[in-house]
């Protein structure tokens, strides 16, 4: 009755999660950034706190946060931890990529190289959780 | 040096124990049905009932409060290649907490994961 297994809707839910956490880091980035301070010592932390307790980007980042943990809760009752954390590395991707955009930071050589190993990895491990006819899971 | 590894380390334990709790929760409770909206809602709220995820979220939460700590303290360049290190933890607690069975595809794919993130850790 049930599909278990890596299917493409499987795979694109981990890949939003991803994303909803990389796009949640950047609009709490963007939050810290905005309070001005980039030292924390005893004298400003309770500024610092309220700053970010009154940003919309850091209530905005943990809404998106609480919604790709909810996301990730349902692909767990999918697929195999040993296959769906591996997948969860696309962040490394869409991180440098937001930031390109969003905060105007630069990308090198190295790193779209270590970008390439990373979606090779994700092809591999997706590969093997095809490959493989597992039973379904009990219902 | 030996110290910050070892809090990476910590923290990284943290974070897997917390995952593991979580597939385990998921695996002793009936999956959604694909098709029905409300059974992913009544199986999110079942998932929040169970005491072991809440556990999880903590061992998850100190995992990221170490992570800080040592982040705080260490070169990027070096906490991010150890930090890589937890997808080889989380194989191993799989293998060992979850019972998932490893092949070559998944070892070799998540060696290259590793080695793409140490990658982009040192530019």
């Amino acid at each position: 009755m049930k599909k278990s297994g890596l299917t493409l809707g499987i795979f694109l839910l981990i890949i939003m999660t991803d994303i909803g956490e990389s796009v949640a880091e950047i609009l709490m980035k963007k939050g810290l950034i905005a309070t001005g301070i980039s030292s924390i010592s005893m004298d400003n932390i309770r500024e610092f706190i309220v700053m970010n307790a009154s940003s919309y980007f850091i209530w905005a980042g943990v809404f998106i946060y609480i919604l790709s943990f909810l996301a990730w809760i349902v692909i767990l009752s999918r697929i195999e931890l040993s296959v769906a954390f591996p997948i969860g590395s696309t962040s490394y991707i869409f991180v440098p990529i937001l930031s390109i955009i969003f905060l105007h930071e630069s990308v090198g050589v190295l790193r779209w190289v270590g970008i390439l190993f990373i979606v090779a990895g994700i092809h591999f491990v997706s590969k093997s959780a095809k490959s493989r006819k597992k039973e379904p899971e009990k219902i | 040096m030996i110290f910050i590894i070892l809090l990476i380390l910590l923290a990284e334990v943290c974070g897997v124990a917390g995952q593991i709790l979580f597939k385990k929760t998921i695996n002793g409770l009936e999956a959604p049905d694909m098709r029905s909206h409300t059974s992913y809602l009544v199986f999110l709220k079942n998932v929040l009932r169970v005491p072991a995820v809440w556990i999880g979220f903590c061992c998850v939460g100190s995992g990221v409060a170490i992570w800080l700590t040592a982040l705080a303290q260490a070169d990027l360049s070096l906490v991010f290649p150890i930090d890589s290190m937890q997808y080889v933890v989380t194989l191993i607690a799989a293998r060992i907490f979850l019972d998932e069975k490893m092949d070559r595809m998944k070892l070799g794919g998540t060696f290259l994961i590793m080695v793409g993130i140490a990658l982009v850790a040192m530019s």
